[in-house]
């Protein structure tokens, strides 16, 4: 069975481009970050993060220093 | 670990097709998808990349049944009547046998996401339909005439009638039940309009 962990998921409030476009330089520029998406069409704004080693814990971390909420969506 | 689930992804989107046919895509949100379906947030956001994406995904797959319903049994070559009868016979199942799907088509058709829904639905189905219109003006069947105009006259009764019975009224609130004796007999009428 195809296995999911590389997939981060986290409740936030980056809520439009502009929020998006704070975080886009740090999370482009992360070389263990293969691909990430906020969907900011959805009352979660969840951001989606393709990661083969990232913990949730260090995103958690690197949003919250930008002063975005950043939760693990379960 | 997650494990994809083909049977929930099913539900998800069964769930979302009914959700946006009763709802229209306003009201839709994932999270409520996902309390619908009694799954996580989470196992969507596995499945779809995001709102977007499990929409298009939808319209693209809608798009393709929808072709593939309207081309069944259908042959380019058959005379006009044949033809336009067993077009008209698909339509009418697609229709009247999945009255949310129809529901669902036409929230599609009035969204961002009709482009991809109808160029799916075209893809496969143009060809075979502008074959058959080619052929029955070379026979003389019918007259040469706008495209548009063709279809408006071919099959506008038909979409009336489905939309009155899947709405269970007509005109003023009458209550209204569709009857294969009213399509054939508005599929009659069709012809003889159309045929030279």
């Amino acid at each position: 069975m195809e296995n999911f962990n590389h997939i981060l998921l986290f409740r936030t409030d980056i809520k439009s481009e502009e929020d998006k476009l704070v975080l886009q330089p740090l999370l482009d520029k992360n070389k263990n970050i293969e691909q990430w998406n906020v969907d900011l069409d959805d009352e979660d704004y969840v951001l989606r993060i393709v990661s083969y080693s990232l913990k949730h814990e260090q995103v958690i971390e690197m949003v919250q220093d930008h002063g975005y909420t950043c939760c693990e969506l379960t | 670990m997650r494990t994809r689930d083909i049977e929930k992804e099913n539900l998800v989107k069964k769930t979302a097709v009914e959700t946006i046919a009763k709802g229209g895509f306003e009201s839709f949100s994932m999270n409520k998808l996902a309390k619908a379906c009694g799954i996580s947030v989470a196992t969507l956001y596995i499945y779809y990349k995001d709102k977007d994406d499990l929409l298009s995904q939808l319209a693209v797959e809608h798009g393709k049944l929808m072709g593939k319903s309207m081309l069944y049994n259908f042959d380019t070559e058959a005379s006009f009547e044949v033809g336009l009868r067993q077009q008209w016979e698909n339509r009418y199942r697609y229709l009247i046998n999945n009255p949310t799907l129809s529901k669902f088509n036409e929230q599609l058709r009035a969204s961002v996401y009709q482009e991809q829904f109808l160029s799916t639905f075209m893809e496969k189905a143009l060809e075979p339909f502008k074959r058959f219109n080619e052929n029955i003006v070379s026979r003389g069947e019918v007259k040469e005439m706008s495209f548009e105009v063709y279809w408006s006259v071919a099959f506008s009764p038909l979409y009336a009638l489905v939309k009155f019975n899947n709405e269970g009224q007509s005109l003023g609130g009458k209550p209204f039940k569709m009857t294969d004796a009213m399509l054939w007999e508005a599929f009659d009428l069709v012809v003889k309009a159309l045929k030279k």
